[in-house]
């Protein structure tokens, strides 16, 4: 099933200001996109624009043909979910119990759980290693044990398109490597398109098919890694001085940063 | 639908099983602590019918209830004297029990009961007003009581809007707004004359004696339709549990869902307030203490309905008959309840959260 994911000079913000200003942008179908930027350059705030979590200010944002403001919003869940930020839970919630949430927009008044529910939940469990985890409380969780479920609730919605915001955040080098090796299996073998943001452009780089480069509300640069990134597009999002070299394994650009400290004096690289 | 990763069928099936057990068993736990409540709240509400100085036995109290047998002098006592008694604390109980753990859950904190947040208060400034202003009939109070709650949580829902609603902010405006009332309350008490003063100071404390046939009437066929309406409204409840963007993201009509389940809670606590008064603290502790009981293995409103119903018959039965002179049930229900939310302050700012 393929769709098309756009946003036409969409402007999104909070106070009198606004954070993403006439913005166009399209997501790649059947893609991962990584978005990166500085903190608070409004990743969030674009990828709550896309979800339909923010009303726009001007433009819109097309979900196969329609504004998302004129689809019904279980309509919408049901091809696109998201993973906010900083998600809450319910206190004393369990693992099976919050995953299973994220079943919501898959029933009805009258279609209770099903046994395909019972599958979904499952299979996210299994496949974000929280499967042992069932009966725990959330709140008894790590940091990282916590971020998985949450990552398990928001496949469990089984949708086509899938948001994530910093779900690598809290992992160890490890799980983040497992999680991101587990949205490309979803990506390939079921042809999701995955869009995420990320704070490690190494593994944003390595991941991304498509990564979109963001800097006060605005898209600096955006297309294939290896074509888009390089020391200057770094320098110039980040205000950081770096060098970009080929990563030895996966030969997508690797950014090496030039701090204040640690740099040999006459020369380097 | 595929499965969707490359984890192994066979540990997926497993899973699924695991999934569907656990759930059995957090059914099943669910299932027998309700019941459980419910036929206690059942065998209570027998027993304040039993006691008194005309004593009666639980065979009779059924009997006369159900109008299976016929004895004039206990149909006497308990049709007409206990029992509306008995279902005024029964029905008021389930009503704020209910109420009280939908107003928790939609601001995810255990003191957003409505009685804290001014809705009660908003109801006893308008049923005072009518009882002193207007002096009217019964069923006009409950009309009143219940366009006061509404008007309190409108204003409380208004003045907490920016953006949304946080359960902190609606907290500390709902509180607000409770002084609000409860200071124009006490304005007309202190100009009313002293025949009606004492009539509003009664209604104020709270009593399950003081219910008119109307007014339990109407809580009845308003906790027939509310009660499984808030039972189907409950998976949305669920997710808006999760905060505001999680659930927009899961496809909930956060601001519709969280107005409608705002006002039947609403309505609910109005009317049992019309009935009984504000009876202080039941709405607070019911939905706690269900929880408690039913741990994380369900959402509790049926079990705190019951646990509602419980504290005013027990509340009742202490009132009327355990202590030396007879009490307005409110002032047992504060009794109990007071120390409950000294706990509740302490341990919640204990654990740091509380907004
Ligand atoms: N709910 C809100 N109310 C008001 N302002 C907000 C809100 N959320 C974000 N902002 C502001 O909007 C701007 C963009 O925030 P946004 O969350 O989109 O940043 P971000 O790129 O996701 O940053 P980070 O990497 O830190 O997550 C920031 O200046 C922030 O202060
Ligand atoms: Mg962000």
């Amino acid at each position: 099933m393929t769709h098309e994911l756009r946003a036409e000079d969409l402007s999104l913000g909070y106070g009198p200001q606004d954070v993403v200003s006439h913005l166009d942008v399209e997501i790649p179908d059947g893609k991962i996109t990584v978005i990166v930027g500085a903190n608070a350059c409004g990743k969030s705030t674009l990828l709550r624009g896309l979800a339909r979590l923010l009303a726009p200010r001007t433009g819109s944002v097309i979900l196969d043909g329609k504004r998302v403001q004129d689809l019904r919003s279980v309509e919408v869940a049901r091809v696109l979910g998201l993973l906010p930020q900083t998600p809450v839970a319910p206190d004393g919630i369990t693992v099976a119990d919050l995953v299973g949430r994220g079943r919501y927009p898959h029933q009805s008044w009258f279609r209770r759980w099903s046994a395909e529910d019972d599958a979904a939940v499952a299979a996210a469990m299994e496949s974000t290693g929280t499967a042992e985890l069932a009966d725990r409380p959330l709140s008894a969780l790590s940091g990282g044990q916590r971020q998985r479920v949450w990552v398990a609730m928001a496949l469990a919605q089984d949708t086509d398109l899938v948001l994530l915001d910093e779900p690598t955040t809290y992992l160890d080098i490890n799980h983040q490597v497992e999680l991101l090796d587990l949205l490309t299996d979803l990506n390939r073998r079921h042809a999701k398109t995955i869009v995420l943001v990320l704070h490690d452009l190494n593994l944003a780089c390595r991941y991304a098919d498509h990564i979109i480069a963001m800097k006060a509300g605005a898209i600096i640069r955006e297309g294939a890694p290896i074509d888009v990134i390089d020391a200057a597009v770094v320098t110039e999002v980040f205000g950081l001085p770096c060098e970009v070299l080929p990563d030895p394994v996966s030969r997508t650009p690797m950014i090496v940063p030039r701090g204040r400290h640690h740099v040999p004096v006459p020369e380097s690289v | 639908m595929a499965t969707p990763t490359l984890v192994q069928d066979t540990d997926v099936e497993h899973a699924v099983g695991t999934i569907q057990r656990g759930r059995v068993v957090r059914k099943g736990r669910v299932l027998g602590v309700t019941t459980a409540l419910a036929l206690l709240a059942f065998a209570l509400f027998v027993a304040t019918m039993m006691v008194g100085s005309f004593p009666v036995t639980p065979w009779e109290v059924i009997a006369s209830t159900f109008r299976l047998g016929s004895d004039p002098s206990v149909d006497f006592v308990v049709r007409d004297l206990r029992l509306p008694v008995a279902t005024t604390a029964l029905a008021v109980g389930l009503a704020m029990g209910v109420s009280g753990l939908v107003f928790q859950k939609l601001l995810a904190n255990p003191l957003a009961s409505p009685d804290f947040v001014g809705i009660s208060s908003g109801a006893g400034l308008a049923a005072v007003g009518s009882i002193i202003l207007l002096n009217v009939s019964a069923m006009f109070v409950s009309v009143a009581a219940l366009g006061g709650a509404l008007v309190a949580a409108l204003l409380i829902y208004l003045l907490a809007w920016r953006d949304g609603i946080t359960g902190y902010r609606f907290i500390l405006i709902g509180i607000g707004v409770s002084e609000l009332m409860v200071a124009l309350t006490g304005y007309l008490i202190a100009r009313a004359d002293i025949f009606e003063a004492r009539e509003a100071m009664t209604w104020l404390v709270g009593s399950v004696g003081n219910a008119g046939p109307t007014q339990l009437r109407i809580l009845l066929v308003a906790l027939a339709v509310l009660l499984p309406l808030t039972l189907v409204l409950n998976r949305h409840l669920d997710v808006l549990e999760l905060g505001d963007d999680a659930a927009k993201a899961l496809g909930a009509n956060v601001e519709r869902m969280r107005l409608v389940l705002l006002a039947v809670a609403v309505v609910l606590v109005a009317l049992a307030t019309a009935a009984a008064g504000p009876l202080p603290f039941v709405a607070l502790i019911a939905g706690p203490i269900a929880v408690r009981l039913i741990g994380a293995n369900g959402s509790g409103l049926v079990a705190a309905a019951f646990v509602g119903a419980l504290i005013v018959l027990v509340a009742d039965l202490v009132a009327q008959h355990v202590v030396p002179v007879e009490l307005p049930t409110g002032v047992v229900t504060g009794a109990i309840g007071a120390p409950y939310l000294i706990w509740l302050l302490a341990t919640v700012n204990r654990e740091g959260r509380g907004g």
